[in-house]
């Protein structure tokens, strides 16, 4: 909301060690409180993960931080900035850029296009700019051309680069939009559900990249994640969500000790804790 | 996720309850002071003569909502022939009242069948097999148009372009309580009444009811909880045909037919359902009869010539303000 | 309706009735391009282009006639006011869901139409605007000088007696194909490649940085002058501006064409434009029927069967490409 866009951030100097800190952030849909008073903050250069059982609220959370939905109330900082209140693409260009559950690949445009559209600082993209500067979006397109390339070949998708989206497979579309979220050159990235319906192998590679973009980059990731052994394994902190609440978070064997967490997937074993599916 | 239209900013008179409530308790206070303000400066005796006349024009808007907003509904379809399906009823009961000088109550049900028949053939033969095809929003919408244009194709093929008049009595008038009331205008309004009320319990209280609010829910779920989704949908065409119908014969009967006379109802037809929140039945009853009632009001204050306008100002401002409606129960739109 | 073609006895072949369909398909080939932007390349399904072309049209007749603007002044200006008004449409409307958005743009335009039928004073009302007895309410002389010296230039050529709309023909046409080319261009862009994201994914693009409001406006605004050029043509060629000329049937017209030429690729349009309305007219020189009504029945059937036949058996259009429509949603 706006108040929060214009207050100063009391307690989040810009040089404070987290890259998100988000208090007290609610909102609810007619009678459902699906996210009510989550506080949590993600520190620059984790990997960090959100997890919590279905429904618990994780996707609306991301929804609420990346400006995607309203804010009932609370407050949200991206690098010390108040981002409460503004529009969605605006949060997008500060750097913090975000996939979705179900994945959104613009299907019938060329996989490559689908790069090309994410990529910053493309003067054509003003209709200014596409008709009076053609020399400088032609050479930002040769630029941005080469780097999606060498992405979607990270990805294996290269050989597709001329596909429409819409064909390729579930899991491929997963990567693309991962793929595709990179060449935005986030400095945080949020993930939701990542992993899920792409296969082991592919999932492991997705994975080395999110280490070593960390590694050689500094992104910082946070990533919603039902599989427990990929959390346990890949994420330096866990955040854990029920109920439209933080519950409990830590490093993951903090979580999992967390009594309240055990309760939380109804007494269930953690790691039998698995997708079941969109 | 769908697209939220979302309001921002804080939300005054939460006292009111949820902001559908709100919206609703709003509309009808709103409607009230505008009636108060009204009879203070026109008198009741005009005002209350003057809803009489839109109570009737509404009581045609909102037979032909209920059917709009149903199909609405249950497969999301803005059905432009609607309109066009209401001229082909009036045309219908011309044809059996005038040209076979059949009366006119059983000129108005064979109109209903009529078109209700139409719905049948429109739905089985085009619509649902379109759908099963996996046929866009776009694409159904203009095949919607298509038909509508078939349809005005046939009423102008055989019934011309010229004026035609159903066998009715329109300078007889009733005076009730000092005002004067016009006997196809008391008709118009009882007969469209109590058949809204009759579909509205219907609605709400039988099974068949409840299965066409699980589909407009969710159509998806219903299909897989065991309802014949397929012969719920028909029933709701037949329900929305007959409905048509009905409302093209009635309004014949207190205007003209000529071939576009379905087509431009069809606006306010769409603004009685967007006021009374798209796919609401009930809400469509209201929002039809409101309409009727605000545009003939706005005769006492501004020229005639407007009303039609009114229609359209009032459908733009709900879709701007409130696109979910004023009326009904709450949707993401 | 019957107004927007010439009537001129159909016996035989007949240049000036072949010239007369020329130039509606020409009027509906630039209208169907404003579609093919919003509908094919944004995903808007824009239902409001008869109330832009009013508003382009009557714009220039009023400024001319009215307050002693040039005509060829007028132009420009009246465009930017259409502008304006795709603006006033966009803004509130943007944010609706699709269906929403079109019975919001055809209640607009249906507005504006009726706003001009009963706004005496300023349209004309139902009269609307022609040129009158006393040559005082004229908004065409300077467009008639010029058609005099392009026909002139036809004689010059050898040809004896050239159809009154013969320029009107040219000019319409070459509007339409340099809309075309640039149309085309500026699709290829990155400015039209962040269009078709919105078309796609509207979530998708602004999570990627995309202000996709600010597109659709654009994309509107656009549309919407595209509109105005139409509406100019329209006024031209019938001579006269009339509420009744800018009813939403030509707004669907315009979509069958589009649906014809098939969406998200623009040279479909003028093809499919051309179609159109060489089966629509020219199913009238067959004579099969009398009567006038029966004529506007057939036109209507024709126009109602093309929209329907296509969305069924070719939902991508004579010249669209199948996986624009398969594969989306
Ligand atoms: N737009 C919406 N309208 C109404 N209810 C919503 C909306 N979005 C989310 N909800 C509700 O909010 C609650 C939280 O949902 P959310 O999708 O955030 O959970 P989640 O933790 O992401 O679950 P999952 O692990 O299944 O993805 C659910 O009850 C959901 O039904
Ligand atoms: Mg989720």
């Amino acid at each position: 909301m706006t108040e929060a866009a214009a207050s100063a951030p009391a307690g989040a100097p810009a040089e404070s060690p987290n890259v998100l800190e988000a208090r007290d952030v609610r909102r609810s849909f007619g009678g459902i409180n699906a996210v009510q008073g989550a506080t949590m903050s993600v520190r620059r250069g984790s990997i960090t993960a959100l997890i919590g059982p279905n429904g618990a609220g994780k996707t609306t959370f991301f929804n609420l931080i990346t400006g995607f939905y309203k804010l009932d109330s609370g407050s949200v900082y991206f690098d010390g900035q108040a981002i409460g209140g503004l529009p969605s693409y605006k949060i997008a260009r500060l750097g913090m850029v975000r996939t979705f559950q179900i994945t959104k690949a613009l299907s019938r445009m060329p996989v490559i296009d689908n790069m090309l559209l994410a990529a910053p600082d493309q003067p054509g993209e003003s209709l200014f700019g596409a008709v009076f500067r053609p020399l400088a979006t032609r050479e930002r397109e040769r630029e941005i051309t080469e780097q999606a390339h060498e992405l979607l070949a990270s990805f294996n998708l290269d050989k597709k680069a001329n596909d429409y989206a819409g064909t390729l497979s579930g899991g491929q579309r997963k990567l693309l939009e991962l793929a595709r979220a990179l060449m935005a050159q986030p400095r945080f990235l949020l993930l939701d559900e990542p992993m899920a319906g792409i296969n082991p192998t592919l999932g492991a590679r997705l994975l080395e990249h999110m280490q070593r973009l960390r590694r050689e980059e500094g992104v910082t990731f946070l990533f919603v994640e039902h599989d427990m052994d990929v959390v346990m394994s890949h994420s330096d902190h866990v955040v854990v969500m029920a109920e439209g609440r933080v519950i409990s978070e830590g490093t993951p064997d903090e979580v999992r000790a967390d009594r309240k967490v055990v309760d939380a997937y109804l007494g269930g074993e953690l790691d039998d804790v698995s997708e079941g599916g969109e | 996720m769908e697209e939220v239209a979302e309001r921002r900013g804080a939300r005054p008179l939460a006292f009111l309850g949820d902001s559908q409530r709100r919206a609703r308790i709003l509309t009808f206070a709103a409607f009230a002071l505008i009636l108060l303000v009204l009879i203070v400066f026109e008198g009741l005796h005009d005002v209350l003569q003057t809803s009489i006349n839109g109570l009737s024009l509404g009581a045609i808007y909102a037979l032909g909502a209920v059917g709009l907003t149903l199909v609405y509904g249950i497969l999301k379809l803005v059905n432009f022939a609607q309109g066009d399906m209401l001229a082909f009823g009036g045309y219908i009961a011309y044809l059996a009242n005038v040209t076979w000088g059949l009366p006119f109550a059983v000129a108005a049900i064979l109109a209903m069948v009529f078109v209700a028949l139409i719905g049948v053939v429109y739905e089985r033969g085009l619509l649902g097999p379109m759908r099963e095809r996996g046929a866009g929003i776009l694409q159904l919408l203009l095949i919607s148009i298509g038909v509508a244009f078939i349809l005005r194709a046939i009423i102008t093929f055989i019934w011309s372009t010229n004026f035609k008049q159903l066998d009715v009595n329109r300078t007889g008038t009733k005076e009730i309580l000092g005002l004067s009331i016009g006997d196809t205008q008391l008709m118009v309004i009882v007969v469209g009444v109590s058949v809204l009320v009759a579909v509205g319990l219907l609605l709400r209280y039988t099974l068949l009811g409840k299965r066409m609010r699980a589909l407009s829910d969710n159509l998806d779920l219903a299909e897989t909880s065991g309802i014949n989704t397929r012969q719920v949908i028909l029933i709701t065409w037949i329900f929305a045909g007959a409905l048509a119908g009905l409302a093209g014969v009635m309004a014949g009967a207190i205007t003209d037919l000529k071939p576009e006379y379905g087509f431009a109802l069809l606006l306010p037809i769409f603004a009685a359902v967007v006021l009374g929140g798209i796919g609401d039945a009930f809400g469509a009853l209201f929002g039809g009869l409101l309409l009727g009632v605000v545009i003939e009001l706005s005769t006492l204050v501004i020229d005639p010539k407007w009303k039609v306008t009114i229609g359209f100002a009032v459908l733009i401002l709900v879709l701007i303000i409130r696109p979910q409606g004023l009326l009904g129960k709450a949707r993401t739109v | 309706m019957d107004t927007l073609v010439l009537g001129i006895s159909t016996s035989g072949f007949n240049l000036s009735f072949w010239v007369g369909v020329g130039v509606i398909a020409g009027i509906y080939a630039i209208v169907a391009l404003g579609l093919q932007l919003n509908v094919g390349f944004t995903g808007m399904d824009n239902f409001g282009m008869a109330g832009f072309m009013a508003v382009g049209a009557y714009t220039m007749a009023i400024l001319t006639v009215d307050h002693d603007i040039s005509f060829w002044l007028s132009l420009p200006l009246s465009m930017l006011v259409t502008m304006g008004f795709g603006l006033l449409v966009g803004l509130p409307s943007l944010r609706l869901r699709s269906d929403y958005f079109a019975i919001a743009t055809i209640a607009s335009a249906e507005l504006i139409r009726l706003v001009a039928q009963n706004a005496q004073g300023l349209t004309g009302g139902n009269q609307g605007i022609f040129c009158s007895d006393d040559f005082s309410r004229c908004y065409d002389d300077a467009w008639v000088k010029v058609s005099d010296t392009i026909n002139g230039w036809f004689v010059d050529l050898g040809m004896s007696d050239p159809p009154s709309a013969l320029p009107l023909l040219v000019v319409a046409w070459i509007i339409a194909i340099l809309l075309t080319v640039a149309l085309v261009r500026i699709q290829s862009t990155p400015w039209g490649r962040v269009l078709r994201a919105v078309r796609e994914d509207e979530d998708a693009a602004r999570a990627l940085g995309k202000n996709t409001v600010g597109y659709k406006l654009q994309s509107l605004v656009i549309a919407s002058a595209i509109a105005a050029l139409a509406g100019w043509l329209l006024a031209l060629n019938l001579a006269t501006i009339h509420p009744t000329d800018y009813e939403p049937i030509v707004t669907f017209f315009g979509y069958s064409v589009l649906v014809l030429g098939g969406l998200a690729n623009y040279w479909g349009v003028p093809l499919g434009a051309i179609f159109f309305w060489v089966l629509v007219e020219g199913t009238r020189t067959l004579e099969i029927f009398e009567s006038e009504s029966q004529q506007v029945a057939l036109r209507l059937f024709v126009a109602g069967a093309v929209l329907i036949l296509v969305m069924v058996f070719r939902p991508q259009g004579a010249f669209g490409k199948r996986e624009e429509m398969m594969l989306g949603d």
